[in-house]
């Protein structure tokens, strides 16, 4: 009943999405609430952007073997919140989107916040989590090239996804609590994030950095062995 | 009629999609008294928030509340002076509804964690696509294999005598061991799960997905029911006009603002009544026999 079977349906919204829903949302959203809700509208174009990756995923087909690989992944970054000291689930995404890919990495970020958040709560920012961390995936896989060589400019990616990534979920955060954005609050709210965020991105680079031979090297060689 | 955890999960999603966006969108007092004291009611009853989230949410609501009064200065009427910032009585009072709106928001979801558990997750994204669908639950199975498999390296490698727990440094590195051997492993595993899936002819047709639940006449009949509480309830938040800065206004008692309002109060208990209701016709059935 719901689910999307007519591939005609499905290119629409893909095209549909982008091009004609969120500006509505916007433009409608600006005019009935007076610009105040921006929640409503975030959260809205939030999910719009999820379903868009979705019915291109549907449509696209990506091979048994990359796909299971990508599930290997995700399941390695929800685990990863398991194990006390270890928090590697943005080193697990990006190398991921690095070695199989934007969209593998988009997926393993975005559905690797979902599952997690089904042991640790689900909440009004799961989407807004599972975009985030999509997105740093997705970037990483379109600078893929450049990141593979350089375990520097890994650690240094690693490290701008988290400080940018706690940015926008301050942002999020802000938004919710006030209904409209307020400068005042935002700098409290970083103010009051910069430890987290500090250790946040300190150890994304710690992490890059110390996962990038064994997790690299297996990906890599899986990858030549059996031509994923 | 069914127990609220067993209709099915496109029910349960809807219910928490409409309680949680009346919770979240409107910042009326009534209306989110009313969510609170149901959100709390719900948690406890479905067992979903123990002694010590109450506490945390307590905490939290505390720290919410604050947070504004001491940040915001606007508004007419100052109560005091701290630090030479004005205190005002609005934001303290727009603070504490924020700080209510919050709580309530989460005890909803601790709510609908504990009914949506991840077999009902996977049924509303297979409605949705069935590759992700099967993306998702390789996941989950690969999550609870990938514990099992931790457990067994880590007894190797301790009876190796290769694992330490010493120091930090040494229990870190000891990690990255297992987890390496780890990756290793499930890799090179995957691929031959791989390689059975399209063994058994993934691939050469559509994917359909098979779940559980069916559509019951009951859950036919809640989704409007639901809908038309809703409906009410956000016509209530509408027409009552609730205005903080920079002094406030508030008109919660009318016509509409009072029919909001109980039709949130339906909302907020129709699982409890729909399980109470259960509870009752159960107890009558054993009566019988």
């Amino acid at each position: 009943m719901l689910t999307i079977r007519n591939t005609k349906v499905r290119t629409l919204l893909r095209y549909a999405i982008p091009f004609l829903l969120v500006p509505l949302l916007v433009a409608v959203g600006a005019v009935a609430f007076e610009g105040k809700r921006y929640l409503i509208i975030s959260l809205g174009i939030a999910v719009l952007a999820l379903l868009l990756f979705m019915t291109g995923f549907e449509r696209r087909n990506i091979g048994s073997r990359r796909m299971v690989i990508t599930a290997i992944m995700t399941a390695l970054a929800v685990f990863g919140r398991f194990i006390p000291v270890f928090k590697p689930i943005t080193a697990i995404v990006v190398l991921t989107a690095v070695y199989l890919g934007a969209e593998a990495g988009f997926f393993c970020g975005a559905l690797s916040v979902l599952l997690s958040n089904i042991y640790f709560g689900q909440g009004p920012w799961t989407p807004f989590q599972m975009l985030g961390f999509g997105l740093i995936g997705l970037l990483a896989g379109y600078l893929g090239r450049v990141l593979e060589r350089s375990r520097v400019l890994l650690a240094l990616y690693g490290a701008a996804a988290g400080v940018l990534y706690s940015l926008m979920m301050d942002v999020w955060t802000v938004l919710w609590y006030s209904g409209g954005f307020d400068g005042k609050l935002y700098l409290a709210a970083i103010g009051s994030a910069v430890p987290f965020t500090v250790v946040y991105a300190v150890s994304n680079a710690a992490f890059l950095m110390l996962l990038y031979r064994p997790v690299g090297n297996k990906l890599r060689r899986i990858k030549r062995k059996y031509g994923v | 009629m069914r127990r609220f955890e067993d209709m099915n999960p496109l029910c349960a999603a809807f219910y928490y999609l409409c309680v949680l966006g009346l919770t979240m969108f409107g910042m009326n007092p009534l209306t989110l008294s009313l969510s609170l004291l149901s959100s709390i009611l719900s948690a406890v009853l479905f067992g979903a928030v123990k002694g010590r989230g109450h506490a945390f949410s307590l905490i939290l609501f505390l720290i919410a509340a604050l947070i504004n009064p001491l940040i915001v200065h606007n508004g007419m009427t100052v109560l005091f002076y701290f630090n030479d910032n004005p205190i005002t009585l609005e934001a303290v009072l727009y603070g504490l509804t924020a700080a209510g709106m919050i709580t309530a928001s989460l005890y909803w979801l601790r709510c609908l964690s504990k009914v949506m558990t991840s077999d009902k997750v996977l049924y509303i994204f297979g409605r949705f696509s069935p590759k992700l669908a099967l993306l998702l639950s390789m996941s989950l199975r690969f999550i609870e294999l990938l514990r099992v498999r931790w457990r067994k390296i880590q007894d190797t490698q301790k009876a190796l005598g290769l694992y330490r727990d010493g120091n930090l440094i040494d229990a870190l590195r000891g990690r990255a061991r297992v987890l390496s051997v780890l990756i290793g492993w499930t890799l090179e595993n995957g691929i031959v799960t791989a390689e059975s899936m399209e063994g058994r002819g993934y691939g050469s047709g559509r994917r359909t997905s098979y779940s559980a639940y069916r559509m019951h006449l009951s859950d036919w009949l809640f989704l409007p029911v639901c809908a038309g509480l809703t409906a009410v309830a956000v016509v209530g938040q509408v027409r009552s006009t609730v205005v903080f800065y920079p002094d406030m206004q508030m008109e919660l008692w009318n016509l509409w603002g009072i029919l909001g309002a109980a039709a949130f109060a339906v909302l907020g208990t129709l699982p409890l009544i729909i399980n109470a209701k259960e509870a009752l016709r159960w107890r009558g059935l054993l009566s019988k026999v």
